[in-house]
C-alpha cells in the first residue's frame, strides 16, 4: 500500500540574503503516513512542523529531499487538487461572504462547480455557518473564521487534509465537532495530518503521531507505542508518628497531600523494598499506583532532553 | 488559460471596496460636467464662441469649431492621463500586498495552479479595471463633445490606448516592487518616482549637453533609454488627437521592454520565494 504522505530526507534552511544568519528548520526528516489514518505531528514552537507542511504544499521549497503526496511527488502540482489545507491563522479576502470564500477556493482547487456548490452548503451547515453564509467574512469572529477555514479545506472533497492547529480559537463544542469530522473523514478513507501542540487533543484523535524537535523527528508510532512503559510507582501512606523522619532517612521523594504521604519510586524493586520496610515497622499502606507515561510526560521528557 | 478565480476575484474586490465605483462615478461626473457645463455657440455651422457654466471663453477670432474641439480634447486628455494615472496607481497598489499577506498567500499557493498564473491573473484583473474605466471616460467624453459639436476627432478615443499602455507599464513596476517588498507604499513610491522623473528624462536632449562630465551624460542617456517613457507616452496623445505623426516606436518599444523586464523579475522572484 502506497503511503498517503512520505517525506524522504527533507532538509530546509532559511537564510536571508542580507544576513549570514541561517536557521535550520528541517534536518533530514523522513517518515510516512498511512492512508485512511489520522496522523499528529507534535512539537514545541519552532520545531519545524509548519515548515514541513508548507514544503509539502509547495508554499516553500526544500533544500534537499522529496515529499510525496498520495504516491506522487509534490513537484507534480496537479496532486494538490486532492489536498486540503487549513493554515494556522487563515486570512480570507475581506470583501467575500462565507459562501463566496468556499466557491473561490473550491474553484481554485480545480473542483467541478457543481461539487463545490453542493459541498459548500453541506459544510456551511455542518460547521454551524449556514445562517452566516451570505455575511462578509470581515464580520466573522476568530472561531467562525476558523470553522470557515476548516470548511474551505474540505470543500473540494480532498483525499488528504493538512490541518495546522485546527482547533485554535474554537470553543469546546467546536473542537468536539472538528474531532468528530476528522474521525468520519478517516473512516471514509481520507487521510488527516494534524499539526498541533495541544497534546490532549492529539491523544484523543490521532492513530499515529510523530514528535519533532529542532527540525528532526525524535519519536514516532501509535499513541500506545510512544507512551509504552512505566515511569515508576506512587505509594500512598497515611501520615503516622515518626513516618516523616523515617522516610527522610530512606532518602525517597515524597510529599504530604491531604493527610497522606505520596512517595515516588523509580522501579518495582524499590517499591517492593519500601513496602516490606513499611510493613516491618507497622506503617499502613493506603495504595500503590503504577505511573504510566502520558503523551504529555513523553512530550516534556523528550523535548527537554 | 487563466483561472477565473483570482482574475474575477480582483474585479469583485474592486467592486466591494468601491474602487471600481469610485472610478466609474468620477468618470461619469467628468462626462456629465462636459455635457452640461460646456456650451458652444454655433450659427449656420460657424463657430461663434463657447462658455463654461456661463463664463465666456476668450479665444482667437480665427478659432474654428474643429480647432476648438481638438484643443479641448487635447487639454482633457493631458489632464485625464496625468491625474488618472496617479489615482489609478494609488487605487491598485494594494492588490498585490493584500494577496501576499500571511494566512492569505498560503491559501493560494497550496492550489494546483502555477504561481505565475496567480500573479498574472491579479495583474490582468487590475489592468482590466483601469482599462474599462479609461475607455468609458474617453469614449464618453468623445461622444458628448461629438454630439454637441458634430465634430468627431478619431484620435481622442484612440488615445485611451496610450493611457492604458502607460498604466500597464507603471503597474508592472508597482507589481514588481510590491511583490518583492510585500509593501504597497513601496510599489507606489517607485512608480510615482518614475512617473515624475519621466518629463525630466524626456528633455534629455536639452539637459545632457549641460551636464559637466561625460560620465554623468552617459548615465543620464542610459536612464532615458532604460526607464519607461511615461511623459512621452502621454505627450503622444496630443499628437494623436491633433492627427500629427506619432513616431512612437522607441517610446513604446523601450517602455514595453521595461514592463516585460519587471514582469519577468516578478515571476522569477515570486515562483522561487518561500512563503
Amino acid at each position: 500500500m502506497l503511503p498517503a504522505f512520505e517525506a524522504v530526507s527533507v532538509s530546509k534552511t532559511f537564510r536571508r540574503w542580507w544576513s549570514r544568519r541561517a536557521v535550520r528548520a528541517l534536518d533530514d526528516v523522513s517518515f510516512r503516513v498511512d492512508p485512511g489514518t489520522i496522523f499528529g505531528l507534535l512539537g514545541p514552537n519552532g520545531a519545524g512542523k509548519t515548515t514541513l507542511v508548507k514544503l509539502a504544499l509547495t508554499i516553500a521549497y526544500p533544500d534537499s529531499g522529496e515529499i510525496r503526496l498520495l504516491g506522487e511527488p509534490n513537484r507534480n502540482r496537479s496532486i494538490l487538487r486532492r489536498i486540503g489545507y487549513l493554515p494556522e491563522n487563515p486570512r480570507f479576502p475581506a470583501h467575500l461572504t462565507a459562501r463566496q470564500v468556499l466557491r473561490l477556493y473550491g474553484s481554485l482547487s480545480g473542483a467541478e462547480p457543481s461539487v463545490v456548490r453542493r459541498n459548500s452548503e453541506v459544510w456551511l451547515e455542518r460547521l454551524d455557518l449556514g445562517k452566516w453564509a451570505n455575511t462578509r467574512v470581515s464580520k466573522f469572529s476568530k472561531g467562525m473564521t476558523e470553522r470557515l477555514a476548516f470548511a474551505q479545506a474540505l470543500v473540494h472533497d480532498p483525499d488528504f487534509i493538512f490541518l495546522d492547529e485546527p482547533t485554535d480559537g474554537l470553543d469546546p463544542l467546536g473542537r468536539m465537532e472538528v474531532r468528530s469530522i476528522c474521525r468520519e473523514l478517516a473512516d471514509a478513507g481520507k487521510t488527516i495530518f494534524i499539526n498541533s501542540h495541544i497534546l490532549a487533543e492529539i491523544e484523543v484523535i490521532c492513530d499515529r503521531i510523530a514528535l519533532m524537535k529542532n527540525g528532526r523527528i525524535i519519536e514516532a508510532g501509535t499513541i500506545s507505542e510512544v507512551t509504552a512503559g512505566t515511569v515508576g510507582y506512587q505509594l500512598v501512606v497515611p501520615v503516622a508518628d515518626g513516618l516523616n523522619s523515617w522516610l527522610l532517612e530512606k532518602s525517597v521523594t515524597f510529599a504530604a497531600v491531604n493527610g497522606h504521604f505520596h512517595v515516588e519510586l523509580g522501579d518495582r524493586f524499590a517499591a517492593n523494598s519500601l513496602i516490606d520496610d513499611l510493613r516491618a515497622n507497622n506503617f499502613e499502606i493506603e495504595s500503590l499506583t503504577v505511573n504510566r507515561r502520558t503523551l504529555e510526560s513523553v512530550f516534556i521528557e523528550r523535548v527537554s532532553e | 488559460m487563466f483561472r477565473h478565480g483570482v482574475f474575477l476575484d480582483t474585479f469583485q474586490e474592486s467592486f466591494r471596496n468601491h474602487m471600481f465605483l469610485f472610478f466609474f462615478v468620477v468618470s461619469s461626473l467628468v462626462i456629465g460636467s462636459i455635457g452640461l457645463a460646456l456650451n458652444m455657440d454655433i450659427v449656420n455651422g460657424v463657430f461663434q464662441g463657447a462658455d463654461i457654466l456661463g463664463t465666456e471663453l476668450r479665444m482667437d477670432s480665427r478659432m474654428t469649431l474643429e480647432r476648438f474641439i481638438v484643443q479641448v480634447q487635447t487639454g482633457l486628455a493631458m489632464l485625464i492621463a496625468t491625474i488618472g494615472l496617479f489615482i489609478a496607481l494609488m487605487a491598485t497598489s494594494t492588490l498585490f500586498p493584500q494577496m501576499l499577506l500571511k494566512g492569505s498567500v498560503d491559501l493560494l499557493l497550496c492550489r494546483p495552479i502555477p504561481r505565475w498564473r496567480l500573479i498574472t491573473s491579479r495583474f490582468l484583473g487590475g489592468v482590466s479595471i483601469m482599462a474599462f474605466n479609461a475607455v468609458y471616460l474617453m469614449v464618453g467624453v468623445w461622444l458628448v463633445l461629438g454630439l454637441k459639436s458634430g465634430v468627431w476627432v478619431d484620435g481622442f478615443p484612440l488615445s485611451a490606448i496610450l493611457i492604458i499602455f502607460a498604466f500597464i507599464v507603471l503597474f508592472s513596476v508597482v507589481m514588481m516592487a510590491s511583490v518583492i517588498s510585500e509593501n504597497a507604499p513601496v510599489g507606489l513610491l517607485v512608480a510615482y518616482t518614475l512617473l515624475m522623473f519621466s518629463p525630466v528624462l524626456a528633455a534629455h536632449e536639452q539637459i545632457t549637453p549641460v551636464l559637466s562630465r561625460e560620465l554623468y551624460r552617459q548615465i543620464f542617456r542610459l536612464l532615458y533609454w532604460v526607464v519607461p517613457k511615461s511623459a512621452e507616452t502621454i505627450g503622444a496623445m496630443r499628437r494623436l488627437i491633433m492627427d500629427r505623426p506619432l513616431e512612437l516606436q522607441w517610446v513604446v518599444g523601450t517602455s514595453a521592454a521595461f514592463a516585460i523586464g519587471c514582469y519577468i523579475i516578478t515571476m522569477v522572484y515570486f515562483t522561487r520565494k518561500d512563503y
